[in-house]
């Protein structure tokens, strides 16, 4: 190949004997050039200049614990890279504050959320429930009017006090609502266009429609007074004279029904209104139930009769998995690894291409390949297997599916990994007359595996928690038919997703508990497999 | 293995060519059948007018550009990819250089928390993510209200939210490329007196090229196809990505635009073959003989 | 006052943020923790201009949306931006945006949803005038009302019906009976390979399912008399439900072989489509598909049993007012005033051939589409979808019975443990 000379001259340029001429300028205390100082400035600087902006609207907010961050955090920055010590955490810091912002902080929150009841209709605090429950129960007085609009003010456009300008369609009578309530005005002083709009009125300013959309949250919730309730805006141009049939009251922390008089009582325990019957208001909010959610797991008749069966299959779906992949990318990678071989580069990158479409749509051709009698594979075969229909074959079918999905990676990263194998190592071995299965096993698969080995253990958790792989091509299926909700091929993830999104509504918090269970579970395996590779990590 | 075997067994009746490279050819089209046809029913969908998602016809009755000519000029899919194409290079870019760094920290350094920070950083990953959805798009709001050039919406949201998972699994493939290095390399340096920037910079990464192309690919690859996440925060049309704006054409009705989906899903491959193409001089190239010398 | 609004707590809420700020340390926090300060900046970065309207709807109907929100803006100076959202994660990705206070102005969806969005108070109840209410057909209508309440501006009717091949089936079936009698005469003179494309899929589908689970007897929830649903009262967990069940079976893998789970819902149309299948049982969705194919085709309601009439769902597009949105009362505005419009329902039914919910804009369509009429007729006889939250727990498991039953498992046994998995989930 033409680039290996220049490569490899470049490389020669690297080996440290002709570098020492660029490393006489520093001094090997850690004492700091001019050079280098420019660039350290330069970058500290920038950072500063960042720190400077997002400082900005922190304080025009007053979020002054916010500020606070942003400082101790830009500090900690200068510490660590003006310090000559704390070599580590120059090279960690970058991507640590990243992991920690948006990775560790969701997941602690969602953590958090497993001693919660948050889920639909548990979202927001008390108060926004209130709001929502007043708001959706404002009804139209019967038989009362709906006015044509006008919104306008007394003062400035942008913060004058509201006033709504209405017509009565039926007597083409004009009124001015204000906060106090509702006054007739004289038909001299006000202009209308055909459609009753007040266009024009002596005394007001009639906001633009631009006016109005600034204001938008206090026009929504501007209200005049009446006998009835009260006139609410309906857009830009009706009101309508309605009144809440639910209010919340203080006094007995309870929303009653001013029809039907029916109470419902604040339940902090629950974070919803409760009647006496036990019947739950729909809108709630979100309160601590403590380990209520962990107990909910561990006591589930449902979860107790099916969990063992689905981790063992679990295991067996991630590992096999990582199985799988692993060793026809490997065998693959060896194969065409090969010096000189005619149309490597074509073979190599056609084979990836499955990793670069789509997986989501991969996976839906591939459910429809296994369709028993329209799929391609059982009409290229001549079976006529049932593939999502009994276990053992679905469980085939989606372990060949993450064969597929996998294997290309697995193949990249293997061809990558032999790269860095000495290959005076593998040379040596061969001159030695080594069969190449025995240099293989003895020399390349052991240096293969250090690379490899922390990569197989992520590919594993990966594979662990692999939902789409599961839900897009077997729904977790064949299920049998005494339990919909437990398939022979669900994994701890998609069943989790079951029992907490399929019910009647999301439960975060409960899922956020089964998680936390499974979450345990992987990172055991995980560690205990970390562990021995300990052993491989310190083998140079 | 079994491609060993065979050489065994094949070897001596076969001649030179096919002992040395036939079986490999061999091996190669087999791989190569494998990854391919599943493929072919999204190629033939994308040429198919009516195009639909079914694996019975795979030579289309009908073939045509008519999904092409569809997706872009009634869609904004020239928009989009150009949106993957930048949040995915400078993700893919940005992260390979986070995790190198911090490789470099955990295979060349000792210090306190390293392997706690190490497994840390591998059990992160397993909590499931779209659970953690909620709470990043709570955050994203936060951030909208504060800075909106980094908010939901932007690019730079997106690229600064797939830097958090920068450090989890390239961080980990990395630093066993790293571990494969011989200490003695920079510790002569050391001696020499280079301070651990010219160490990392000038001795490490040109070792770790390849590890560093396949992280990049990986990086690229894996933004260009990312949708679960993309998909809650954009939500403009100018700002979406590829994945975003295709998955939108198939969302509710699979079939009506099944066609005009493969065309994008086809086009959408193209950046990655090229850059792997491109990059595959510097996984495979010419580094293999005498990189490690110690 | 026991009420204490975030702010006010920086430590102990629910959420734990606290926990979250002390670990952070970092720009992200800096944004967490100033959840509570919400709306503070938002109000600000509207006031220039004439305000924005944001509306969130699909990829299909996005071009006939422009068309009104061209209007809207020329009219009122008002920006309107309309983002597409993917219908599978629309209604959560609502939901998630109303909590964080990023809700979009107005979003479209499906009459079904509503349930779900007022128990988060995510949607405002809409007034209309009796003159506006009598523009609408009645069922649309009955729709959108939910508690008593009008929740959407109703724009598009859907319901499933049976498409026939004219070549192949001249006259619709009057009864299932009759449909698998031709469908099999057919399958006999080899003309077709299927009796019926009807969506059953591995796992089921208790949309496509629901027809003929009326036609057999059964219901799902007792409805009020003010027509709401009841959750309380689960029919599949009465004893007809079972006997209607019992179709299924049948009809299925084991029985008459007109029902098989290997035809699902991704590759019903291209088995009509593609001439295998003289009927198929779909909704207005596959006309464009079916068009496209060249197929001469008809439509007529799905067949009931004997004499038994086949209830199908009907659904109801709608635009729905976001309760947390920054605009609302532009909102309102668009909605009754600018959306509400026959030419707008027009422009819709062109982007997606379904009946427009406005009388006047029907009437119109029906001149040059004469499946309008069919289409609803088919549905008239149906059941409104049921837009309450239990009914979330019903599709999977009801799903997943009916392909077992269709699969050759016991009707009653399996019935059975759907209800119960269906009753435990809705406690």
């Amino acid at each position: 190949m033409s680039d290996t000379t220049e490569i490899s001259e470049e490389r020669a340029s690297h080996e440290p004997g002709h570098r020492r001429p660029r490393f006489g300028l520093s001094g090997g205390d850690g004492t700091v050039t001019t050079g280098r100082l420019v660039i350290r400035i330069t970058v500290l600087g920038v950072a500063a200049a960042l720190a400077l902006w997002a400082a900005f609207p922190l304080v025009d907010q007053g979020n002054w614990i916010g500020l606070g961050i942003l400082v101790a955090v830009t500090a900690l920055l200068f510490y660590i890279y003006l310090s000559p010590r704390a070599i580590p955490a120059k090279y960690l810091i970058p991507g640590t504050l990243f992991l920690i912002a948006f990775q560790v902080v969701p997941v602690i929150y969602t953590v958090t959320t497993a001693f919660t009841n948050f889920g639909d209709g548990h979202r927001g605090t008390k108060q926004e429930a209130i709001t929502a429950i007043q708001d959706a129960s404002v009804r139209q007085v019967p038989g009362s009017t709906v006015y044509v609009l006008s919104i306008a003010t007394t003062g400035d456009p942008a913060s004058g006090d509201l006033v709504f300008l209405l017509t009565d369609p039926g007597t083409d009578a004009f009124f001015a609502g204000t906060a106090g309530g509702l006054r007739e005005l004289p038909a001299g002083a006000v202009q209308a266009d055909p459609a009753g709009k007040i266009q024009q009125a002596q005394g007001y300013t009639i906001l633009t429609i631009g006016q109005a959309a600034a204001r938008s949250p206090e026009i929504a919730a501007f209200k005049v007074p009446t006998q009835a309730g009260a006139l609410y805006s309906q857009g830009l141009s009706r009101a309508f004279e309605g009144a809440p049939q639910q209010t919340y009251e203080a006094g007995c922390d309870c929303i009653r029904d001013a029809v039907s008089g029916r109470t419902w009582t604040a339940d902090e325990s629950d974070g919803s209104f409760v009647d006496q019957q036990g019947q739950r208001l729909a809108q709630g909010w979100k309160v601590n139930v403590g380990l209520r959610n962990f107990t909910d797991v561990v006591t589930d008749q449902e979860i107790r009769s099916s969990f063992l069966k689905m981790l063992l299959w679990n295991f067996v779906f991630a590992g096999g998995t990582v199985l799988i992949t692993f060793a026809l990318g490997l065998v693959v990678a060896i194969t065409l690894n090969r010096p000189g071989m005619r149309g490597q580069r074509v073979y190599r990158s056609l084979i990836i291409l499955p990793y670069a479409m789509p997986a989501v749509v991969m996976l839906l051709v591939w459910r429809d390949m296994f369709n028993t009698e329209f799929g391609l594979i059982n009409r290229m075969t001549g079976l006529e297997v049932n593939w999502f229909g009994t276990p053992p074959t679905a469980q085939i079918a989606v372990l060949l599916v993450q064969l597929w999905l996998g294997y290309n990676y697995m193949f990249l990263v293997c061809t990558g990994a032999l790269q860095s194998i000495p290959a005076d190592l593998t040379e040596a071995a061969s001159i030695d007359g080594a069969r190449p299965l025995y240099a293989f096993r003895t020399v390349t698969f052991p240096l293969l595996l250090i690379a490899l080995a922390p990569l197989l253990i992520s590919s594993f958790a990966f594979n662990f928690n692999n939902f789409a792989g599961i839900y897009l091509v077997s729904g977790g299926g064949p299920f049998p038919p005494d339990n919909p909700n437990a398939g022979a091929t669900d994994i701890l993830i998609t069943y989790t997703y079951r029992l907490a999104f399929g019910g009647a509504g999301a439960q975060y918090g409960f899922a956020a508990a089964v998680s936390v269970f499974i979450f345990v579970i992987v990172a055991t395996v995980s560690i205990i497999g970390f562990r021995r590779t300990r052993s491989l990590e310190e083998i140079n | 293995m079994t491609a060993t075997n065979e050489v065994v067994r094949l070897g001596s009746a076969k001649g030179g060519w096919f002992r040395q490279f036939g079986w490999r050819h061999l091996v190669g089209l087999l791989a190569l059948a494998f990854s391919l046809f599943p493929i072919l029913f999204v190629i033939s969908a994308s040429l198919n007018p009516l195009g639909t998602l079914s694996s019975s016809t795979l030579i289309p009755p009908d073939t045509g550009l008519e999904n092409f000519t569809k997706l872009f000029g009634t869609t904004s899919f020239s928009r989009w990819f150009l949106n993957t194409l930048l949040i995915g290079v400078l993700s893919a870019v940005l992260s390979m250089f986070i995790s190198a760094a911090a490789a470099f920290a955990f295979s060349r350094h000792r210090f306190k928390g390293r392997r706690i920070g190490l497994v840390s950083l591998l059990l992160v990953q397993m909590f499931p993510q779209f659970l953690a959805i909620v709470a990043l798009y709570l955050i994203f709001a936060e951030i909208t209200d504060l800075y909106p050039a980094i908010g939901l919406n932007t690019a730079w949201g997106l690229i600064l939210l797939y830097l958090g998972g920068a450090l989890g699994v390239n961080t980990w493939l990395m630093k066993g490329f790293f571990d494969t290095i011989p200490k003695d390399l920079d510790e002569s340096a050391k001696v020499d007196g280079a301070t651990h920037s010219q160490i990392f910079f000038g001795i490490i990464l040109p070792l770790v090229v390849p590890i560093l192309a396949v992280t990049g690919l990986l990086g690229f690859i894996n933004t260009v196809n990312e949708f679960l996440i993309a998909s809650v925060f954009l939500t403009d049309d100018s700002s979406k990505t590829a994945a975003v704006g295709l998955y939108g054409l198939i969302s509710g009705e699979r079939n009506a635009n099944f066609g005009v989906f493969s065309a994008g899903a086809v086009i959408l491959a193209i950046p990655t073959v090229v850059l792997f193409q491109f990059l595959q001089r510097y996984i495979v190239g010419g580094l293999t003989s005498g990189a490690v010398k110690g | 006052m026991r009420l204490r609004t975030r702010r006010d707590t920086p430590g102990g809420t629910p959420g734990g943020r606290l926990p979250a700020v002390l670990l952070a340390g970092i720009l992200l926090a800096v944004a967490a923790c100033g959840q509570g300060g919400a709306g503070t900046g938002r109000a600000a970065s509207q006031s220039e201009g004439g305000g924005t309207l944001t509306i969130w709807t699909d990829d299909k109907r996005a071009p006939a949306l422009k068309a009104a929100a061209d209007r809207f803006s020329k009219e009122t100076g008002v920006t309107v931006r309309i983002q597409t959202v993917p219908g599978e994660t629309r209604q959560v990705d609502f939901v998630t945006a109303s909590q964080g206070g990023k809700a979009p102005d107005l979003v479209m969806g499906a009459h079904d949803w509503i349930g779900n969005l007022v128990r988060n108070g995510a949607i405002d109840p809409i007034t209309m005038t009796e003159d506006q209410k009598a523009a609408f057909n009645a069922l649309a209508l009955k729709g959108v009302t939910f508690d008593g309440q009008i929740y959407g501006i109703p724009f598009a009717l859907e319901n499933v019906v049976l498409f026939r091949n004219t070549d192949l089936a001249p006259d619709a079936p009057e009864s299932f009976e009759d449909l698998v009698a031709a469908g099999k005469r057919l399958k006999s003179e080899g003309k077709v390979s299927e009796v019926l494309a009807f969506p059953v899929g591995q796992n089921g589908d208790a949309y496509y399912g629901y027809p003929l689970y009326t036609a057999g007897g059964g219901y799902l929830f007792g409805q009020a008399d003010d027509g709401d649903y009841d959750p309380g009262d689960l029919g599949l967990a009465r004893p007809e439900a079972a006997e209607a069940m019992e179709n299924f079976a049948r009809y299925g893998e084991k029985g008459e072989g007109v029902l098989k789970r290997s035809i699902g819902t991704d590759n019903v149309a291209s088995v009509f489509t593609g001439g295998k299948s003289a009927f198929l049982v779909g909704g207005p969705w596959f006309i464009s598909e079916i068009q496209k194919a060249g197929i001469d085709y008809d439509i007529s309601p799905v067949p009931g049993f004997g004499d038994t009439r086949a209830k199908p769902f009907v659904g109801v597009q709608a635009l729905f007012v976001a309760s947390k949105g920054p605009s609302k009362v532009l909102a309102q505005e668009f909605a009754t005033n600018y959306f509400a419009q026959p030419d707008v329902a027009l422009a819709f039914y062109r982007a997606d051939p379904r009946p427009p919910a406005l009388i006047a804009a029907f009437d119109q369509a029906k001149t040059t589409d004469e499946d309008l009429p069919k289409l609803l007729s088919a549905g008239e006889g149906g059941d409104i979808m049921p837009a309450i939250p239990a009914m979330n727990a019903v599709w999977d498991p009801w799903g997943k019975a009916i392909a077992a039953v269709v699969g050759g498992a016991d009707p009653a046994g399996t019935t059975q443990s759907a209800a119960e998995t269906i009753q435990s989930a809705i406690e």
